[in-house]
Parts: structure tokens; C-alpha cells; sequence
């Protein structure tokens, strides 16, 4: 059940997506930034709004590192679960704040950090029982 | 504000929903071609091209368009912190359903880890 297990690699392409799909967030909260002014109350002004933020480079950076993530993504799912990727993947929990404090200004409370940490600490069981299963099945 | 607060959740569950049905399809056109792992670049985008022939895989990408359109709104009504931690629902959705739609198999670790991720999100999202 090699399949099943997860190696170095895969934890390095998994942190990779994280920073990519950090990235792609970043990205997007920018391009919605240069419509900060606009005030989205129906279907109508979604639209407007959504063809608004076409023009922005932002945007387009953010499409680009989706295609990136993709390829990664896709590597990583042939080799482990779902239900094991996507927790793992939560990593950018950490991630996120981080960025969001240092380019948007936005604050981490310590509350906040206490998530993080269990956070951090569901994503090493879920890493576990990856490995524990594949002992199991041996 | 309390009503654009359910708005706003209401909006964060629809795109994980969505979010969830594009990795279920994913995962499902993934499964099917049997690729065997390995890190050559060269069969990594082979793999990518065969992955791309896959019906279910533009259906999954359709989800993830009108889940990305409603992210986009999302963002622009929370900030990238609180969006975030409501997404936590998200964790919920994958694991009920790779248990249910995929047949993974669930040891007690694995619902432990995916609890305390969630109750992190949640903890992050009410500081």
C-alpha cells in the first residue's frame, strides 16, 4: 500500500500547493481591492461587478497560479485520499494570516492563534492516520 | 449587519458545496486513469493531458467557475481572515463525502485530525 502513504515528496508538493493557493487568494483579494468603492446588491450589480474586475492584472496572476495549483493538486490526489489532501492542505491556515498581516494590514488576535495551533495539530493526526492505515492494512 | 453576516455564510457554504463537487469529480477522473506515481515532468504533463479528456472533469470545472464567482463575491463583503474561517465547513463536506461518494476508509485518527482542524477554524473564526 505504497499508495497510501505519505512520503517526503508528496508533503513538499502539498506545502507547495499551499503557497501557490496562498497566492491565488492574495491575488484575488487585491483585484476585489481596486473595486473597493462598489457595492454588490443583486444579481445585477454582481455582474457589473464580477466584469469590473476582468481588467485587473490581479485577476489574471491569481487564474494563472490556479492552473499551477491544478497540476499540483492533481499529482497529489493520485497518490493520497481526498479525505487526507484537503486536511492537509488547511496548512494554509497558517499561511494566510501571515500573508494577510504583512500585505493587506490586516490583525491576528491570540485567540487566532490558538486556532492555528489546532489546527497545525489536526493536520499531524490526519498525516498520521494516513501512515497508521497503511500499517493496519500490512 | 447581522443580516449580511447570514448572507455572507449562507454564500461561504454554496462555494464550499460547489467547491466539494469539483474535488469529488476530480478526485473520481483521477482515480479512473491509474496513473502511477512518479515526479518525471514529462509524465506528470502527460498524465495533466489525459486528465483533461475526462467529461467529469469540465463538469467539476464548471463548479469550481460559479464557486470561484461566488468566493469572489464573498471577498468582497468579509475580509480574507473571516471568509477563511467559515470556509471550515468545507472540511466537513470533503470528509462525509469521500467517506460516502469515494468509500475511503476512516480510522478514528482521521476523524480526530479533521474535528480538530474544524474546531480551530471555528476558534479562528470568533477572535
Amino acid at each position: 500500500m505504497f499508495k497510501k502513504n505519505i512520503t517526503l515528496k508528496i508533503l513538499l508538493l502539498l506545502i507547495a500547493s499551499d503557497v501557490f493557493e496562498t497566492a491565488v487568494h492574495f491575488f484575488f483579494k487585491k483585484s476585489v481591492l481596486t473595486q473597493s468603492g462598489f457595492q454588490v446588491t443583486g444579481l445585477a450589480s454582481a455582474l457589473v461587478f464580477l466584469k469590473a474586475i476582468l481588467y485587473s492584472p490581479f485577476l489574471w496572476a491569481g487564474l494563472f497560479t490556479v492552473v499551477v495549483v491544478f497540476i499540483i493538486w492533481s499529482t497529489i490526489l493520485t497518490k493520497i485520499d481526498l479525505s487526507v489532501a484537503v486536511p492537509i492542505a488547511s496548512l494554509s491556515y497558517i499561511l494566510v494570516p501571515i500573508t494577510s498581516i504583512i500585505f493587506l494590514g490586516e490583525k491576528v488576535t491570540v485567540l487566532r492563534w490558538v486556532g492555528i495551533l489546532l489546527v497545525l495539530a489536526g493536520v499531524i493526526f490526519v498525516s498520521l492516520s494516513s501512515k497508521e492505515r497503511m500499517v493496519h492494512i500490512k | 449587519m447581522r443580516e449580511g453576516l447570514s448572507i455572507v455564510l449562507f454564500l461561504i457554504a454554496l462555494t464550499s458545496l460547489f467547491d466539494t463537487i469539483t474535488q469529488l469529480f476530480l478526485k473520481s477522473a483521477i482515480d479512473s486513469l491509474n496513473f502511477t506515481p512518479s515526479f518525471n515532468i514529462v509524465k506528470i504533463f502527460t498524465f495533466i493531458g489525459r486528465l483533461l479528456i475526462k467529461p467529469r472533469l469540465w463538469l467539476g470545472f464548471i463548479f469550481s467557475i460559479i464557486s470561484l464567482c461566488i468566493w469572489l463575491l464573498v471577498l468582497s463583503k468579509a475580509d480574507l481572515n473571516f471568509a477563511f474561517s467559515a470556509d471550515s465547513m468545507h472540511y466537513i463536506f470533503i470528509a462525509v463525502a469521500s467517506r460516502l461518494v469515494l468509500k475511503e476508509k476512516f480510522t478514528s485518527m482521521r476523524w480526530l485530525g479533521t474535528g480538530l482542524i474544524v474546531t480551530g477554524i471555528v476558534l479562528i473564526s470568533l477572535s
